[in-house]
């Protein structure tokens, strides 16, 4: 029959030792083969011990060596995952940045259009002088560099708070499912 | 008398006792809640078995990692495998550890010492 817990036939023996010393009747040869018993008792569980914490001491290192991988590799791990992110916000800006410089060509040619087809005829109306028709078209072609500066920064504003509503509704999800499982 | 087969977790190590062809296959990892509740059913087998094991006893241990009280229980399984080689039938412990781990192979070796028990210590190949 197994025992019922971890050291009950360590307890049992105690228990018995205990037992003897409580009686009054023994003879000489009792003592000596109550003695010897427990004597035996004795060495085995320091035997025991001794295995125990030497296995246990071992094996503990091992989880630690362990433990020391796993943080290295998630340290790596973390590294790399900067990394990753690093090049995939310098491939957003750049698509981003792709992206807004369509969309100011596209004004520009817009405004081109509006310019030769409605303004330019006003001015040369109101103002009979070739200079202030350039010095419009001038200004429109300057305007270009600021403008794709200018919707490029706004974009990226826009799309890295989108990331980042992203990233906290992950995270609020993991903590619920995290608080779920506790 | 019944085999017995106790599928392995995480936690607890996988469990297959051949009661007519004396293999005992132990495997996996010991690191149990309760590691009364889990080896009592084991060592009562073994009780068991012991009077109707056959000529020869081979064990198959192969545990990657096992706690301090799981410890104290594959001694204990080792001490009623040596009553069964007191009562004169061959017992053997084939020890395995994986490539690399040191620990569970000198673990090996000093449940060899202890247990007076033959022992063969044999690494895993990957």
């Amino acid at each position: 029959m197994a025992k019922q817990n971890i050291y009950q036939q360590e307890i049992e023996n105690l228990d018995q030792a205990k037992k003897f010393l409580q009686r009054s009747d023994y003879s000489k040869m009792e003592l000596q083969l109550e003695f010897k018993k427990l004597l035996e008792n004795y060495e085995e569980l320091i035997d025991q011990v001794k295995i125990i914490t030497k296995i246990s001491d071992r094996l503990q290192n091992k989880l630690n060596r362990t433990n020391e991988k796993l943080e290295l590799t998630n340290q790596k791990l973390h590294d790399t995952n900067i990394k990753l992110n690093e090049t995939i916000d310098a491939l957003a800006e750049a698509k981003i940045g792709r992206k807004a410089a369509t969309i100011v060509l596209f004004v520009a040619i817009l405004l081109f259009i509006i310019s030769e087809a409605w303004i330019e005829p006003m001015i040369e109306k109101a103002f009979p002088n070739f200079w202030v028709g350039l010095g419009l078209k001038l200004i429109v072609a300057i305007l270009i560099k600021p403008g794709e500066d200018f919707t490029n920064k706004y974009m990226l504003k826009k799309a890295r708070k989108k990331q980042l509503e992203e990233a906290n509704k992950a995270e609020e999800t993991d903590v619920k499912a995290g608080s779920k499982k506790i | 008398m019944d085999n017995l087969r106790i599928e392995g977790t995480k936690q607890t190590p996988d469990i297959e006792f051949n009661a007519s062809t004396g293999i005992l296959n132990i495997s996996g990892r010991s690191i149990p809640e309760n590691t009364f509740e889990f080896f009592n059913p084991v060592l009562t087998w073994l009780d068991e078995y012991a009077g109707v094991a056959p000529d020869k006893t081979v064990i198959n241990v192969s545990l990657e990692y096992f706690n301090t009280s799981s410890s104290k229980y594959i001694l204990e399984i080792f001490k009623r495998l040596k009553n069964i080689m007191n009562d004169g039938k061959e017992v053997l412990v084939k020890w395995y550890y994986e490539e690399d781990d040191e620990e569970m192979m000198e673990t090996g070796e000093d449940y060899e010492d202890v247990s007076g028990l033959p022992f063969e210590i044999l690494e895993l190949e990957e």
